[in-house]
């Protein structure tokens, strides 16, 4: 059974063309233009066994959306991959301190984002 | 160090916009009443939002007519004061047009990049159902046909990928509509200020302001624009593009 990925993001771009190159290697891909519409979904029983999540949206940012995830029952380990335009290193370490699992700074190369992937999630 | 409104100055082509911009200085100061260090400050943000603007035409015209304020009675000044107020509040239609006009970009771009996923997206399982097809008619055989269809297919996954330009671009043009509201929001002061001299300490400077948009700098080279626009040689080094923690 192939492993779900949440991707979060408000860029409809971002979210379709993540979702085919990700459906292309294998995956099954859920989708979620916010934050608070991630959150909706995890509450609603959406079991991922990866969120690769932006970090600038309106309403719930991704650092919010991870802080939030960590409080969840049953997710306080499961993988978060921030992917993402900013490049301050002060931001990173937000990232790191709210327990998100990696980074990647925008434009991700398709071969990049499915190595960490993999990584991630050996068994696809 | 340079600052913004130095830096800003020192983009003028024509001797005759920096004697007009060097005008509104004296003018504004004299009107005012102030110092001279007002005088620098006053007629150093008018120049910067100016050619911020991109209106130094209307700078020198303004200039002009502020140049020639020898032998205007007070009444004549005051509605000299309160046209260049005017003015100024005018051009914030020019700072609205190109927030629309960004915007009116990143729909079409939008709408263009989702289209040419969709198209990728049909093409790739038009291919995968074309390469099932091929199997089916000659199982273990026809590898010519199976590797050109695989080669067609090749490119569509970095093309995919390639798209991300769209949701950066928008980014960019996001932050100069939010600089263009900084821009707009001067330009409100400043007219305030012409019309109403109690509200100088009220005023926040133009550099402070533009300072902050620092802040709204999420990409390295957008900081790095920012820096060089501030007169200051700094490129910030970023992370490593891909870290898992």
């Amino acid at each position: 059974m192939p492993s779900t990925i949440l991707i979060v993001d408000d860029s409809a771009t971002i979210l379709m063309s993540m979702e085919a190159i990700l459906h292309k290697a294998g995956f099954t891909v859920a989708k979620a233009a916010s934050g608070e519409d991630a959150a909706t979904q995890l509450t609603g029983g959406l079991k991922p066994q990866l969120i690769i999540t932006d970090i600038h949206m309106p309403g719930m940012s991704g650092i919010d959306l991870i802080r939030k995830v960590r409080t969840m029952s049953g997710l306080q380990f499961l993988p978060i991959l921030v992917v993402t335009t900013e490049s301050q290193q002060a931001k990173r370490d937000e990232a790191r301190a709210a327990k998100a699992t990696g980074w990647l700074v925008k434009p991700v190369q398709p071969d990049d984002l499915l190595k960490v992937v993999k990584q991630i999630l050996p068994n696809g | 160090m340079t600052t913004p409104s130095a830096s800003a100055a020192g983009t003028l082509h024509g001797t005759t916009e920096r004697v007009a911009l060097l005008r509104i200085a004296v003018a504004a100061s004299v009107f005012a009443g102030s110092g001279a260090a007002a005088t620098m400050a006053v007629g150093g943000e008018l120049a910067t939002v100016l050619m911020v603007s991109g209106l130094s035409a209307a700078g020198v015209a303004i200039g002009y007519l502020l140049g020639r304020r020898d032998g205007l009675t007070p009444r004549a000044v005051r509605l000299l004061l309160f046209r260049v107020s005017d003015e100024l509040a005018q051009y914030r239609a020019f700072t609205r047009l190109l927030r629309d006009q960004g915007e009116r970009i990143t729909a079409s771009t939008s709408a263009a990049a989702i289209g040419i996923v969709n198209g990728l997206t049909e093409m790739d399982s038009d291919l995968a159902r074309l390469r099932t097809a091929i199997d089916r008619a000659a199982p273990g055989n026809a590898t010519e046909l199976k590797a050109l269809a695989d080669a067609v297919g090749s490119p569509i996954v970095s093309l995919l990928g390639q798209l991300q330009f769209q949701d950066l671009t928008q980014q960019q043009i996001d932050f100069l509509a939010r600089l263009s509201l900084i821009v707009d929001q001067h330009m409100i002061d400043l007219a305030q200020r012409l019309g109403d001299r109690r509200s100088m300490d009220r005023t926040e400077n133009f550099k402070e302001m533009f300072n902050k948009a620092l802040d709204d700098c999420v990409m390295t080279s957008q900081r790095d624009d920012h820096h060089a626009a501030a007169g200051l040689d700094v490129h910030e080094t970023s992370g490593p593009k891909v870290e898992l923690f």
